[in-house]
């Protein structure tokens, strides 16, 4: 018998995407959090962070659209896990912004009317798997072990960057994602688009860029050998799954590439039901590979 | 009583910009014990220097208080100027108003009371000061050159042929250092080899000079023109008085797959080899570490085919103590390398670059390898990977240097140059091909050296792309250079074949603990100091010890040269006396009250602090006390600091003229 484990538990911050384009990410990350038993209790009545927009436009009101998420995230228990990548970078850059500028700092108090608390931690779902919870007892956790599924981890640009704010794991050259999906079985493979952008939110206004970027991102992938890709954000996930298609005919190369939220493989790893994981909702079908691979 | 002169210096404006420099020199004058005080707007010039000696005579002035700059600057001037108008050097002392006041100040007001209190300082120390009379200690006329490289090559032989004896001691097993794996050189592009060879054979020829290769310092004592030198010679495992050169050895040997560190691991070397054909001396050494008789007991192949008999596996390491008077330090450089770094390093690698893991991707050094008529591919240039020609090469400037955010932010001087003379010895050899550098400007100050520069760009039609290189990727047999051209603001990608980074040039490894045995100062990124950044650019703040080539910071070749003959110079103007003077500003021992407790001795930084018997007439042991050699003694006080029963005092800084400070305040 090993010693008792410390019972993890946070509060959760799922931002607009996972309710919305992104639903498979949030039952997925719930699903896995069950299964691996960690609390997980969503923060009442949170409101859009501003995504990657907001503080383009007015970088007050993207401070205080998170600072106000952060401040009702203080009536829930425990660290804020956060899923979405952008979510995750507009509330650590808030955090980060505001800790040694006053000034601002007083300006976004009198524009949520209350007061701001930095002191919250605010983490991404892989710093929780990988530091808080272990790669070792993730293992521990697999039933179905992702053997043979060759993944290709993509970070996108805002997991590590920019470098003093995430501070997630070495800013060109991290690894979290390949730990915590090699902890359950799968295999990775070494690529060289891994940080590159997907052309994030220009696949509204010039999607031509998207399709250019997503697809050198797609080749690369390819190109290295992978069965399918392992995304964190929904903003990627859009680019590289919806889009796929329209890449496929743009570039006249055939890639058929799942792109997978990180926990919808995990979750499946460690014994949630499929049917629960939203694999229906993915452009791209992943039922093929999976059953190739003898994963469903 | 006492006749003080107080000399008040504007520096141009550098005091009097803050200090009201009159004021001061009035209050001066109402001090007890000064006869005459004024202030002027260069006092170290000629007619400054005057001004002093002429009050010296004409109000007979006994002690004197130049209130001016920092000591480190000045001090000798004025003292000179005293002693030529008649006055003991050591009753001239300054008060530093510039440094500790002027320059730290902004209060007008403040400051002005501050230099007149720091002037009233120095008047009540220089009343209580002594005549002293220099010391003299002899010289010895041999010197240690550490490294063999072009620098430490050229500061031995100057001061060989000036006649003296030179030590030269060199890590490696062979003198050449960085210059002899160069291909050509800039800015004329002559063979490296051709220039380097006929030095490394004039220091082995050299009657005045002794040639420690394969060896290392192991410690440093004594001071300027009387150091002790302990020299590490590492076991070659081969006799060198029986040594012929034969190379039979080398070709027997069984072992061939060890990687060549000379030819930057591209090519292999056998066990028991001399690192390139024209080594100085020509005698191989044994790795041990790859050697299999050392590994597994069995073998010895060398051993049986040696003609001589000069192979001997029991062979220890050698101590060899050198008497020398002066130092000249030239431990030369190493490039940055693009890897992992260790955790903690303040040094960051190149995650963007693959962390040095894509084959096709080389540095400079490797570059010049693979140009080099001596290297391992003959002087074709070839890829490591395949051995293909590489039709497109990307050549990447600024790689560690100038970033701050990889832990460097100076200039690595070369890269600008060698880089240009790349891609010349390039399109020389492939004349196909084409080369790209990304560059960030280019620096080329020097004589003929834009010019050089811009005969890459405009007859060898290397296109230069104004920009960084975020990543670079391994895509099928070709490296993807991902960069921007921020001259007409687009991405940039380009499928190389090959790709030099001009990777940034840093102090050797190991700098610092060398610079600790010699007690000489480096900078936060080992490369060693200079005692003034204009007025001594060769010398260190330690006496005796002089500096030389790229230890001291990024340099080209001619530059090297040149400052390894300013170093010989200066040693040879060491030797120039038979004795030296030294400043009298040392410890004494007070035999009377010295209980022999000898925390002096366990403080003491130069080790100067020896046990003395004093004895009665009839040669009994009466008792044990402290006392300082005074051609050892630094200077520095520590001894006094610690002495529990006051019985050590520095000249010049006695417990009565501090307490005379103190109060004067």
């Amino acid at each position: 018998m090993t010693p008792a484990k410390k019972l993890l538990s946070y509060s959760y911050y799922p931002g607009c995407s996972l309710h919305a384009s992104a639903k498979e990410y949030d039952e997925s990350t719930r699903g896995l959090f069950k299964a691996l038993g960690i609390g997980l209790q969503e923060v009442p009545d949170w409101l859009c962070c501003g995504a990657t927009p907001a503080h383009n436009v007015d970088e007050l009101l993207s401070l205080s659209l998170c600072a106000k998420n952060l401040s009702l995230a203080e009536g829930v228990e425990g660290d804020l896990a956060v899923a979405c990548a952008a979510c995750f970078s507009r509330l650590k850059v808030t955090q980060h912004h505001l800790a040694d500028n006053e000034t601002k700092r007083k300006q976004v108090e009198y524009a949520i009317d209350g007061t701001v608390n930095l002191a919250k931690p605010v983490k991404h779902l892989l710093e929780i798997l990988a530091k808080d919870f272990g790669l070792d007892r993730l293992t521990e956790a697999v039933q179905k072990p992702l053997a043979g599924l060759k993944v290709a981890c993509y970070y996108g640009c805002l997991l590590t960057r920019p470098p003093e704010v995430p501070q997630l794991d070495c800013v060109e050259a991290p690894t979290i994602m390949e730990r915590v999906i090699g902890a359950v079985g799968a295999e990775t493979v070494g690529w060289s688009h891994r940080m590159e952008c997907c052309g994030a939110n220009f696949t509204l206004s010039r999607p031509g860029v998207v399709l250019k970027l997503s697809g050198s991102i797609l080749d690369s992938a390819k190109a290295a050998g992978a069965d399918c890709l392992m995304v964190a954000c929904p903003l990627c996930h859009g680019n590289l799954d919806i889009r796929q298609k329209e890449i496929e005919e743009a570039t006249g190369q055939r890639f058929g590439m799942p792109v997978f939220y990180m926990t919808q493989l995990l979750a499946l790893a460690v014994g949630v039901a499929p049917g629960k994981l939203g694999f229906d909702s993915m452009i791209v079908n992943p039922l093929p590979l999976l059953r190739e691979k003898q994963l469903l | 009583m006492s006749r003080i002169g107080v000399f008040v210096c504007h520096c141009g404006e550098n005091i009097s910009r803050t200090v009201d420099v009159e004021r001061v020199a009035a209050e001066a004058a109402r001090l007890p014990g000064v006869a005459y005080a004024t202030d002027y707007k260069y006092m170290c010039s000629d007619p400054g220097q005057n001004l002093l000696k002429n009050a010296v005579t004409e109000h007979r002035l006994d002690g004197i208080v130049v209130a001016a700059c920092s000591p480190r600057m000045h001090e000798k001037t004025f003292r000179n100027a005293a002693k030529s108008a008649g006055l003991n050097p050591f009753l001239c002392e300054m008060a530093n108003i510039r440094e500790h006041c002027s320059w730290v100040h902004e209060d007008r007001d403040e400051a002005t009371a501050k230099a007149s209190d720091i002037v009233a300082m120095m008047v009540a120390r220089v009343k209580k000061d002594k005549r002293l009379v220099p010391i003299t200690v002899p010289v010895t006329k041999r010197s240690l050159v550490i490294g063999g490289g072009i620098a430490g090559i050229q500061a031995a032989l100057d001061i060989a042929d000036a006649g003296h004896q030179v030590v030269l001691v060199e890590r490696e097993p062979s003198i050449g250092g960085h210059m002899a794996q160069l291909s050509e050189t800039f800015p004329t592009l002559d063979c490296s080899q051709c220039i380097m060879t006929p030095k490394m054979v004039d220091v082995a020829n050299h009657p005045n000079i002794t040639l420690h290769t394969y060896s290392e310092i192991e410690a440093v004592d004594g001071y300027i023109g009387n150091f002790q030198i302990t020299v590490r010679k590492k076991a070659r495992s081969v006799i060198e008085e029986k040594c012929t050169g034969c190379g039979v050895c080398s070709a027997k040997c069984p072992q061939k797959k060890i990687p060549n560190t000379f030819d930057k691991n591209l090519g292999t070397r056998p066990a028991i080899y001399v690192p390139f054909p024209q080594a100085v001396p020509n005698t191989p050494v044994i790795d041990r570490a790859n050697c299999t008789w050392f590994k597994t007991g069995k073998c010895g192949v060398c051993q049986k085919v040696c003609g001589p008999g000069a192979i001997n596996y029991e062979q220890e390491d050698q101590l060899i103590v050198e008497p020398v008077g002066a130092i000249v330090v030239a431990t030369g450089f190493e490039l940055y390398s693009i890897t992992e770094k260790p955790k903690g390093s303040p040094i960051k690698g190149y995650g963007e670059f693959g962390h040095g893991t894509i084959p096709d991707v080389i540095d400079g050094l490797t570059f010049e390898r693979l140009a080099s008529a001596s290297g391992p591919t003959g002087g074709k240039i070839l890829r490591p990977s395949d051995g293909k020609e590489p039709k497109q090469v990307v050549f990447v400037q600024c790689v560690g240097s100038r970033a701050r955010e990889k832990g460097i932010s100076y200039c690595s001087k070369i890269c600008c140059m060698y880089t240009a003379k790349h891609t010349m010895l390039y399109k020389h050899k492939i004349h196909d091909g084409q080369a790209y550098v990304f560059f960030m400007d280019a620096r080329t100050p020097g004589k003929s050296y834009d010019e050089f520069w811009r005969r890459a760009v405009e007859e060898e039609e290397a296109v230069y792309i104004r920009g960084m290189v975020s990543r670079l990727y391994q895509k099928g047999d070709k490296v993807v250079v991902m960069g921007s051209d921020i001259s007409v603001g687009v991405q940039v990608e380009i499928e190389a074949d090959l790709v030099v980074l001009a990777t940034a040039v840093q102090p050797r490894a190991g700098a610092d603990t060398l610079a600790q045995k010699l007690g000489i100062s480096y900078d936060s990124y080992h490369f060693y100091s200079e005692a003034h950044a204009k007025l001594k650019p060769v010398e260190c703040a330690t006496a005796g010890i002089y500096l030389a080539g790229a230890c001291q910071g990024p340099k080209d070749i001619p530059d090297t040269v040149s400052q390894a003959s300013a170093a010989a110079a200066k040693v040879m103007t060491l030797f120039a006396k038979d004795e030296l003077e030294r400043e009298p500003i040392v410890a004494k021992v007070n035999e009377k009250n010295c209980v022999a407790c000898l925390y002096c001795k366990k403080v003491c930084p130069y080790g100067a602090v020896e046990e003395k018997e004093i004895r009665d007439r009839q040669g009994n042991l009466i008792r044990v006390v402290a006392y300082v050699n005074p051609g050892v003694c630094g200077g520095c006080g520590t001894c006094q600091a610690s002495c529990p029963s006051k019985s050590v005092e520095l000249d010049g800084y006695t417990d009565e003229q501090i307490m005379a400070m103190i109060e004067a305040l």
